[in-house]
């Protein structure tokens, strides 16, 4: 779990929301209950925000399988800029909790590996 | 006034429109729908995706439905006498990157249907091509372009400033094809 500082929950109102907005900007995608575990926001927190962000259009999401996969909306007008607020936001977070986000393993990990 | 039973996708759209106008509610028909009305029914949409252009309530919007008889299923809003879903989409009005500079209207007996304009709505299916490699997307702006006038240059600066060349100079020549079609027919 990453307990992130939140640098723009004054201006955007809520915790959870720049939670689930930078995990999205790290990792790209992700999943309600993977979001929560790693940002330790509750399950319906983080859900509220995004449907709040898939409602103004910010994110989408697809169902894979029994999962809704969430992504930012490429078709978002101001997905450039706000990415950039995002990243510049991620350069005063502290080193740990930017590293948990920037060093979270991506790569495929073939089916019955041991880590 | 026609029953909501026996309106068109337009129609409904323009009635629609009008009653959230006298609520303050100003929207927009963008979506599949604009590829129904453009080519005379060759693509049937079966939802009406109106965006707002100014931020309401979706309490205020649930409210001004309901008085003509729509009910909220989920984020859709449904009548029961229409099969059209009716999806309030969020501001801003915009196609890709940037914001939609000018507005169609179209005189219905219904109302003014305030929609997309076809070069608009060929850049509103083109950016589901571009970004989710939506070939029904990519099919749509044919047909649009198949049936009325587009700007294919405007067309073509608007793919560019997306980032898009590559997939614009690809898709070129059935879009040139489909309005030579047009101008033959």
């Amino acid at each position: 779990m990453v307990e992130t500082i939140p640098m723009l929950a004054p201006l955007l109102g809520s915790q959870d929301l720049e939670k689930a907005l930078m995990y999205l900007l790290c990792l790209d995608e992700g999943y309600p209950r993977q979001m929560a575990r790693f940002s330790g926001s509750t399950l319906s927190a983080l859900q509220k925000q995004l449907d709040r962000l898939e409602s103004a259009g910010v994110v989408y999401s697809q169902l894979l399988g029994r999962t809704r996969l969430y992504r930012f909306n490429p078709r978002y007008p101001f997905l450039k800029e706000l990415k950039a607020l995002l990243e510049k936001a991620l350069t005063f977070y502290p080193e740990a909790e930017r590293r948990a986000l920037l060093m979270s393993r991506q790569r495929p990990r073939r089916a019955g590996k041991p880590l | 006034m026609k029953a909501i039973a026996v309106m068109s996708e337009a129609e409904l759209a323009a009635y629609v429109q009008q009653h959230l106008l006298k609520r303050g509610i100003r929207v927009v028909l963008s979506g599949g729908t604009c590829v129904t009305i453009f080519s005379k029914s060759a693509y049937v949409s079966g939802d009406l995706d109106l965006v707002a252009e100014v931020y309401a309530r979706p309490k205020e919007v649930a409210a001004a439905l309901a008085e003509i008889g729509f009910e909220r299923k989920g984020r859709v809003y449904k009548h029961p006498e229409s099969g059209l879903l009716v999806d309030i989409m969020s501001p801003p009005l915009a196609v890709g990157g940037e914001p939609v500079k000018q507005v169609w209207e179209l005189q219905l007996p219904t109302g003014t249907l305030r929609m997309l304009s076809p070069t608009d709505c060929v850049k509103d299916r083109l950016a589901n091509y571009y970004y989710f490699n939506d070939r029904q997307g990519l099919e749509q702006a044919c047909l649009v372009v198949a049936f009325v006038e587009v700007d294919l240059a405007e067309v073509g600066r608007w793919s560019v400033q997306e980032g898009q060349e590559a997939k614009f100079a690809d898709i070129r020549q059935r879009l040139c094809e489909a309005e030579s079609a047009r101008r033959h027919r």
